[in-house]
């Protein structure tokens, strides 16, 4: 896990207050989608919490005593919804799953990876796949994988096991 | 309903691919078991060394005669890892195994099906019919054999005029003697290098009377000897 590279706005105190004005408010969102996926990646975080943000050095700044306020938060989120690179967990909106990758783009790394190791047209288990190690995906939470792997279902490059007795799931690859 | 149970007849996994999965997530299992196990006895470890730091030394050992128990079951569960991967390995080459059987079968049906479209008596008269054609070819070869005759003829007039193309190349051959006078030109000036004895000079006079130009260099060098 490498060091986060903090942007020069995460020590600028009005980065963290929505902008009144339209144009530096897009801007700001825009910094702010991309510091969230940095940080998700370098740390590997793929569920946020909004009522636990004050818990991580993401949505504020101790040095500077600035933290994005809820409203923020949910501003950003949605934003980063948009581009397909958040999604809520539920409805109630305050746990979102986080892809630094979009599931798309998941999904062909993940294809990748099958072919080049050959696992085309074999099975293997979850949790075997997200512990490959020195992957970009090593650690990924299972949840987000069978997401990505659905994908890859629905073009007709693999097809999801999922057992209903928790014995655990597994996916073969075509 | 209907659409579920059309999706389940297009399923791609067979009962063999569920059971390689199910040996591997017992594998897995193992495997997590496994480091559940190392961290217990890493952290136990570390324990049994504050114990023996703080002077407690029959607590430290307790718990080293307790690390070792974690130690066996380790290696209990190694072996059995090592008899999951081996059935894994097994599993997976039978089917390629299954799948070369099938593969050969597939090419022998093919095989079989050629052989019917071709009897022995047919392959023979093929071969005969192939036997006529070769001599048929073989006799329209000589033919034109025959006719090459007048080629060679033509072939014979095109030497004949490049004999006669050489032979008139031959006529400047007379030209290579006009090269001698230069080379004669040329033998005076070696001895010219040496000037030491007012003999030879005069001796080179005397061979160089017919180019009147040299005669002048040469009375000129003349000068330079009686100078020196």
């Amino acid at each position: 896990m490498s060091e986060v590279q903090w942007p020069w706005q995460y020590n600028f105190p009005p980065f963290f207050t929505l902008q009144p004005n339209e144009e530096t408010k897009k801007k700001q969102l825009e910094a702010w989608r991309d510091l969230v996926l940095e940080y998700v990646k370098k740390t590997k975080t793929c569920i946020v919490d909004v009522q636990e943000a004050d818990t991580t050095p993401l949505f504020s700044n101790a040095a500077i005593s600035r933290k994005l306020s809820l409203e923020g938060i949910q501003a950003v989120l949605e934003m980063l919804h948009q581009k397909g690179n958040a999604e809520p967990i539920d409805k109630t909106k305050v746990r979102w799953y986080i892809y630094w990758h979009t599931l798309a783009e998941w999904a062909d790394i993940f294809y990748q990876h099958a072919q080049e190791n050959g696992l085309v047209n074999s099975v293997c288990t979850l949790y075997e796949l997200v512990n490959t190690p020195d992957k970009e995906f090593t650690g990924l939470n299972e949840e987000i994988v069978i997401k990505i792997l659905a994908q890859l279902q629905k073009d007709g490059k693999a097809e999801l096991i999922l057992s209903d007795d928790g014995s655990g799931s597994g996916v073969k690859f075509f | 309903m209907g659409v579920f149970f059309s999706k389940a007849k297009r399923s791609r996994v067979s009962e063999h691919d569920k059971a390689v999965l199910q040996v591997k997530q017992q594998r897995d299992k193992l495997k997590q078991y496994q480091q559940k196990v190392e961290k217990q006895l890493e952290t136990e470890r570390q324990l049994a060394k504050k114990l023996l730091n703080e002077g407690k030394r029959d607590r430290a050992k307790l718990l080293l005669r307790k690390k070792k128990l974690g130690e066996q079951l380790l290696s209990k569960a190694d072996a059995q890892l090592e008899n999951l991967e081996t059935i894994i390995n097994d599993l997976e080459f039978a089917q390629a195994e299954k799948e070369v059987i099938k593969g050969l079968q597939l090419g022998n049906e093919a095989l079989k099906q050629v052989n019917t479209l071709y009897s022995i008596e047919d392959v023979e008269r093929i071969m005969d019919e192939t036997r006529e054609s070769i001599e048929k070819q073989r006799e329209i070869d000589e033919m034109l054999q025959g006719v090459l005759t007048n080629e060679d003829e033509a072939d014979v007039e095109v030497e004949f005029e490049k004999m006669m193309a050489d032979s008139r190349v031959a006529e400047p051959e007379p030209k290579v003697p006009i090269a001698e006078p230069e080379e004669f030109v040329s033998l005076p000036e070696v001895p010219s290098e040496e000037p030491s004895s007012p003999e030879e000079a005069s001796e080179e006079a005397e061979k160089t009377k017919p180019s009147p130009d040299k005669e002048k260099v040469k009375s000129k060098e003349k000068v330079a000897v009686l100078a020196e």
